[in-house]
């Protein structure tokens, strides 16, 4: 760690781990739920657990992409961060906003809960992902502007780069596609229509600058190769993820009432929506094979890798897979989306932040490079449980997709969703016995931590024998 | 040594310019190609719609504009020979000279559009109108593009920022603009003239 | 380098292929004009764009001058959307689209 006030990334990355505890647990209520109904009810209804498994992933996500930002700004720029009680102070605001958020759903009825906290005066709440009442909305924004405005001065005050300004970039379009929350208009068709301008926009446009730039920190980082190289590959892949990402929305404009020529915007750019995530992968293995050194934290390294292959297969092949129009019109809305939905996020979102959090985390903790060996054994068998069991969510998701779609909308006689469901039941059993490989895999991360924490650092490869 | 050596560097393993934006290249290009098939194969579903409104384009403007993205083109390799010479100054001139046949093309471009919008046509009029409109206005988008590139090539060409042994950026900034024309010298017939 | 350049041919390689290019272009161009249409005429012109592409492809984008995998970038980027224009054209002439 160069700078001290990188240091105010720990928490932000400690608070993350912790919520994506939650949010697994809760993965796994639901995945219980869909085969056993009543489970926990009425205590934690499928709706709710629902709504706190997706915002506790975006919610930690968040905390992982400020974290990360904390912690490479500094460094890219050469300098302290601008305002480090800042970075403190807006961690517990957002932490404590968060908390209660979520408290608030498990605790009363939805509809109480937007009743105490006046939504009718600026009506947001009740559309998926963006179910946060009004308030904690507003937090949400104060919270990204005050980080923004740190991180930008720091930038602005130091030295320029390439990641940093991407990295910017992506956040502030994080900010302001996130203001079409609080657009929420009468008309369905126009409500569904913007709503995706915050939803698509960000895991499918900004986030993946963001995505880009953490791990060009990491890979210029770990192998050492030139920062130019690093960075025109860096260009090359964010203005192809702008090109089709932007366009490729349309994707989601094909049944809900928007003009036809939707159907081929969004079939036609969409479909190029995996070419930036597999330049991802080329790029990952390329730096990879051309490193100038062998780093010492070879999770890091792992995770980076894996980042770019999950990526690409979860948010590139799985979302090309019912993304043209005349496919999406029988899969739309069916299993087939909950399997790209979970393969994607994690492989592009949570990976990238594991992949930051492995790096920068042996540092904060006053290690000068890596962690010991031990640990750095468990971590890569943490990656491999959660790596593999999401491959197999993913596969017995699209099995029970595939099975749905045939039939209940493709075959010459379709059977009701509830018929359906019953048919499929098998898939989701199975779903469930990987999501609880996956808690394992989650569990021996966290143990990662403290396991073979007071054992000396590991050496890079090849560096063993002069130690 | 006959006159090839100007356009012909030693040949290599990679093509000229940064392989960065050769990538790039074959990306855009890749757009393009299913870009051009969705086009013959949604005409292939309504030839007589295709054909009867490919009669409403200007054929005349088409044909000006593809020739000043073929002569624009021209422009940029006598651009790289100057500097492959060393004459900075006038691989800056030829290069000026290419942005203006983008100008040229812009310009020719938005009057067509303006007509058809003086018609009332729009992108939900037909399928025909959405291909011809989407198609235009994407390679449109990439003109700008390239006249931007080209631009900022000129500055540092005029600022002596590229010598006859280091000059990448031309090379780099001209194989896109070729790009940009190559995907016109499709789109011209498809969409303009074969039905 | 070489101490006595050869003397310049009156016309530069780049200006005959630019020649050629503008004359394809025309050609293109009264075809469209002379209402011609058809699997035939629209073959033609389509062939003639993928001339057009391969010469800016191999003399103006230099990968005349490049070996191994790159020389023919251009060449195959050309196929594909040649071929499946082509494919859509014969299915709409024979009306099985």
């Amino acid at each position: 760690m160069q700078y001290k006030s990188q240091a105010v990334a720990k928490p932000y990355f400690i608070a993350a781990i912790g919520l994506f505890v939650g949010q697994i647990l809760f993965g796994l209520i639901l995945g219980l739920q869909y085969v056993w109904g009543d489970f926990m009810f009425p205590e934690i209804p499928f709706n709710v657990a629902r709504m706190v498994h997706t915002n506790l992933l975006i919610v930690w996500l968040l905390f992982g992409f400020m974290g990360a930002a904390y912690y490479l700004v500094p460094e890219e720029s050469e300098r302290e961060l601008y305002a480090p009680w800042l970075a403190h102070a807006m961690f517990w605001i957002f932490l404590v906003a968060g908390a209660l958020t979520i408290l608030g759903y498990l605790m009363v009825p939805y509809a109480k809960l937007a009743e105490m906290t006046h939504n009718e005066l600026l009506p947001t709440m009740g559309r998926e992902f963006l179910e946060q009442p009004t308030i904690t909305k507003l937090g949400i924004v104060v919270v990204a502007l005050a980080f923004l405005f740190n991180v930008g001065m720091t930038v602005l005050k130091g030295r320029k780069t390439v990641v940093t300004l991407v990295l910017l970039l992506g956040l502030a379009g994080l900010a302001v596609l996130f203001l079409f929350s609080f657009y929420n208009p009468d008309n369905v068709v126009k409500d569904k229509y913007y709503w995706w301008w915050v939803v698509h926009l960000w895991v499918e446009g900004v986030w993946e600058l963001i995505l880009g730039s953490i791990l060009a920190f990491v890979l210029i980082k770990t192998t050492g190769v030139d920062r130019e190289v690093i960075e025109k590959w860096l260009y090359v892949i964010i203005a192809m993820t702008l090109i089709t990402g932007i366009i490729g929305t349309g994707h989601h404009y094909y049944w809900i009432g928007t003009p036809e020529y939707w159907q081929w915007w969004g079939s036609i750019f969409s479909a190029l929506e995996p070419i930036p995530f597999f330049m991802m992968t080329v790029f990952a293995f390329n730096m990879v094979n051309r490193r100038r050194r062998n780093h010492p934290n070879k999770a890091a390294v792992l995770w980076a890798l894996g980042t770019a292959v999950m990526a690409f297969l979860g948010a590139g092949v799985w979302g090309f897979l019912h993304t043209l129009s005349p496919v999406n019109y029988y899969t739309h809305g069916t299993q087939i989306t909950a399997a790209h939905g979970h393969m994607a996020f994690y492989g592009a979102y949570v990976m990238i932040n594991l992949t930051m959090i492995s790096y920068a985390m042996p540092m904060l903790r006053g290690r000068t490079a890596a962690n010991s060996e031990r640990s750095q054994v468990l971590e890569m068998w943490s990656f491999w449980l959660m790596t593999v069991s999401i491959v197999f969510i993913t596969l017995f998701l699209t099995g029970a997709g595939i099975l749905q779609v045939w039939l209940q909308r493709f075959s010459e006689n379709p059977q009701g969703f509830m018929v359906v469901q019953e048919k499929i039941a098998l898939f989701y059993w199975l779903r469930e016995i990987a999501g609880v490989v996956f808690l394992i895999g989650l569990g021996t991360y966290v143990a990662s931590f403290f396991v073979g924490a007071k054992e000396p650092e590991a050496l890079p490869e090849g560096a063993a024998a002069s130690a | 040594m006959s006159q090839t050596v100007v356009i012909a560097p030693a040949p290599g393993r990679y093509p000229p310019g940064d392989l960065a934006i050769w990538i790039f290249i074959l990306a855009e290009l890749l757009v393009f190609a299913v870009f051009f098939a969705a086009y013959a194969f949604a005409r292939a579903g309504d030839v007589a719609l295709f054909d009867e409104y490919q009669h409403t384009l200007d054929r005349r403007a088409a044909l000006v504009n593809t020739l000043a993205l073929i002569t624009s083109s021209y422009f940029v390799v006598r651009a790289t020979a100057a500097i492959r010479e060393g004459s900075a100054r006038d691989c800056a001139r030829w290069l000026a000279g290419a942005i203006g046949l983008g100008a040229l093309f812009l310009v020719v471009k938005s009057l067509e559009y303006a007509h058809h919008l003086e018609a009332g046509v729009h992108l939900g009029t037909n399928t025909f109108y959405m291909f011809y409109l989407s198609l235009t206005f994407f390679h449109f988008m990439h003109v700008l593009m390239g006249m931007v590139i080209l631009g900022a090539v000129a500055l540092k060409a005029r600022r002596g920022g590229y010598s006859a042994t280091e000059h990448t950026g031309v090379e780099t900034g001209g194989v896109y603009w070729h790009m940009v024309d190559l995907v016109w010298l499709i789109l011209f017939p498809l969409v303009y003239v074969m039905r | 380098m070489t101490p006595t350049p050869a003397p310049r041919a009156w016309i530069r390689p780049c200006t005959r292929i630019w020649l050629l290019l503008v004359l394809l272009s025309v050609v293109t161009f009264v075809v469209g004009e002379l209402g011609a249409t058809g699997l035939a005429p629209s073959l033609l012109v389509l062939g003639f764009a993928m001339l057009k592409g391969q010469l800016i492809g191999d003399f103006y984008m230099g990968l005349r001058w490049v070996s191994g995998l790159w020389r023919w970038a251009v060449v195959i980027w050309l196929l594909v959307p040649g071929g499946l224009i082509t494919t859509a054209f014969v299915m709409a002439a024979r009306g099985t689209a």
